[in-house]
């Protein structure tokens, strides 16, 4: 196993204070302090060269997770091991196996060209200089780097930053990647091409990846796999697609209509999901949908139709509300 | 060690260019050279009023505040308040994921500034010191290879202490005070207010053991050829020990800090 989280937890003391000037001047003789459950018992593995989606709400406990599983932050409990190593003791050799890249963060030097940030990680990561011209050269071609090379990074965009940071981060070919964010605040193209990268990386070099992000079509790209987090407690760990069968017991029947249609005709079907009269969603259970497909195209004007699972986005959704409903049943 | 010592060479290329890139900052840091010049002014009316003090005629005064104004700019650090900033940000983190102690990133950003500041200083003072008959150095050139090594071990102290002292931000956000309440002490007992030879026995015989002496009126005296054999090699154990002791608790406290480490933001 690459990565083996057992029983995980990461607790925060974290200081206490209304926002008043008294409150301040009170808190300069007695502090208060409370224990923030960043994450609490979480446990699962991870295989060489698997793909997993970190999904869960901010403040869930994904980016903390990470951050143990890289050796920033100590745990309160439980033990992780990443390719045999305990992150937190910061072994040379760990430290040279693996990358975390966090959208929000920059390594590269920013008032000189990128490439000066790829020989100062050419030099600390002691990358034979053979090994490190390919690596570049493949970067250069795959992220279409180039152009960017020379720029000071200062003057660069977000997405020819992120893209010269990746490069940065994987020149060492390391076998675990990290990735927090790593699409944030990146326009379309520019979140595909991220993508396109990170899948091609792990296919050459069978790296195992895990990572988090906002925008859910980052996930259904990346990973079979997800593991759902919220609390600070893995809620799912699994299939991306029994997931969705799991939390929705239901597909979408789109039919575009030539004219209207009874309502009570359409609710006969399924559960009419609000919208226009000529485009309709309905919500069919899962296994009566190809009956029902088939009995709309014979009883009704139907110029088209498609057969859809419900967005992730809504799914994850769910499987969060359930859990602060059950968070608020035990509260 | 060998892979820090290859790793070297490109962290100094990086730190000379990045100095380089902050030529503004450079030229501003220079010019706070001429703090040192104010009190030279106000020595230099007491001297036309009552004669040389403890020794320092006028030439004493201007040789002493123009050397210490160049031996600050190569032991000067701002190391407390780069840690203390990445630490409670968490900027950290990113130095964190990399096989190397952030402390060589420190210094060899430092060096590329001093590599800078040399640059510019070292001719300036040359000229000078043919130009200024005041400005005297009565030591033998070879001599000048023990000065750098004192500077050098001065500059080498105070990264080393600022380093130890900023370990305290993974506990408490007030080091940057902390720190310089620290050195508004170091600021008599380092020779930058005036010569140390001008206060009393006492504060002369603290001043010698403590670490602020190292990084500036050690060096100096030891330019203006106020030292002897004996004051040198005290002079030179005082900065080691000190600079072994502060790194010893540099040590200590980034083993114990790093437990505390909240690596904040994300």
């Amino acid at each position: 196993m690459a990565i083996e989280v057992d029983n995980l937890s990461k607790h925060f003391r974290v200081h206490h204070r209304e926002a008043s000037l008294r409150s301040s001047l009170r808190s300069l003789l007695r502090r208060r302090y409370e224990t923030v459950r960043a994450v609490e018992g979480a446990s699962f593995q991870v295989a060489q060269g698997e793909v997993v989606g970190f999904l869960g709400p901010n403040g869930a406990g994904k980016t903390t997770t990470l951050k143990c599983l890289a050796g920033l932050l100590h745990p309160t409990g439980g033990r992780v091991r990443v390719l045999g190593f305990t992150p937190h003791q910061r072994d040379r050799e760990f430290l040279r196996s693996f990358t975390l890249i966090m959208g929000q963060r920059n390594q590269l030097l920013w008032d000189l060209p990128a490439l000066e940030t790829f020989q100062v990680n050419r030099a600390i990561y002691a990358i034979p200089q053979r090994a490190y011209r390919a690596a570049l050269d493949e970067f250069v071609d795959l992220l279409d780097l180039a152009p960017l090379l020379t720029k000071p990074v200062r003057k660069l965009s977000l997405g020819e930053r992120m893209r010269c940071e990746l490069a940065a981060s994987l020149l060492h070919q390391p076998r675990v990647l990290f990735l927090d964010e790593p699409t944030l605040g990146l326009d379309v193209t520019a979140q595909a091409a991220i993508r396109a990268f990170v899948q091609s990386y792990n296919r050459r070099s069978e790296a195992t990846v895990l990572l988090t992000s906002h925008y859910m079509a980052d996930v259904t790209a990346l990973a079979q796999r997800v593991l759902v987090i919220d609390q600070g407690t893995l809620r799912y760990d699994g299939d991306l697609s029994e997931l969705v069968e799991r939390t929705a017991p239901y597909r979408l029947l789109r039919l575009t209509l030539e004219r209207t249609v009874e309502p009570r005709v359409l609710a006969a079907l399924g559960e009419v999901e609000p919208g226009g009269e000529l485009s309709v969603t309905i919500r069919v259970p899962r296994a009566d949908v190809t009956a029902r497909a088939s009995e709309a195209l014979a009883r009704l004007p139907v110029s088209d139709v498609a057969i859809e699972d419900p967005p992730v986005e809504d799914i994850i959704r769910e499987v969060f509300a359930a859990g602060a409903a059950e968070a608020d049943r035990h509260g | 060690m060998a892979d820090l010592a290859r790793a070297y060479p490109a962290l100094l290329r990086a730190g000379l260019l990045q100095a380089m890139a902050y030529r503004a900052q450079v030229v501003l840091w220079l010019l706070t050279s001429l703090f040192p010049l104010i009190m030279l002014g106000a020595w230099l009316s007491v001297e036309r009023e009552v004669g040389a003090v403890a020794g320092y005629d006028a030439a004493g005064f201007v040789s002493y505040y123009v050397t210490a104004a160049v031996v600050n700019h190569f032991t000067v650090v701002s190391a407390s308040w780069d840690w203390d900033h990445d630490i409670r940000t968490g900027e950290l983190s990113v130095k964190l994921l990399k096989p190397l102690d952030p402390f060589h990133i420190h210094l060899t950003g430092h060096l590329g500034y001093k590599a800078l500041i040399g640059a510019l200083l070292l001719p300036a003072i040359t000229v000078l010191a043919v130009a200024l008959p005041a400005l005297h150095y009565p030591i033998r050139p070879g001599v000048w290879v023990i000065v750098a090594a004192a500077v050098a071990s001065g500059f080498l102290l105070n990264l080393i202490m600022a380093s130890a002292f900023a370990m305290l931000a993974f506990w408490s956000t007030q080091v940057g005070n902390l720190y310089q309440i620290w050195w508004g002490v170091g600021f008599f007992l380092s020779g930058w207010i005036a010569p140390l030879e001008l206060f009393p026995a006492w504060f002369r015989a603290v001043a010698r053991v403590l670490p602020f002496r190292s990084s500036l009126a050690f060096p100096v005296e030891l330019a203006l050829g106020r030292l002897d054999r004996l004051a040198v090699a005290e002079g030179f154990l005082v900065t080691l020990a000190w600079t072994a002791a502060f790194g010893a608790a540099y040590r200590l406290l980034w083993r114990r800090g790093l437990r505390h480490y909240e690596a904040v933001g994300s």
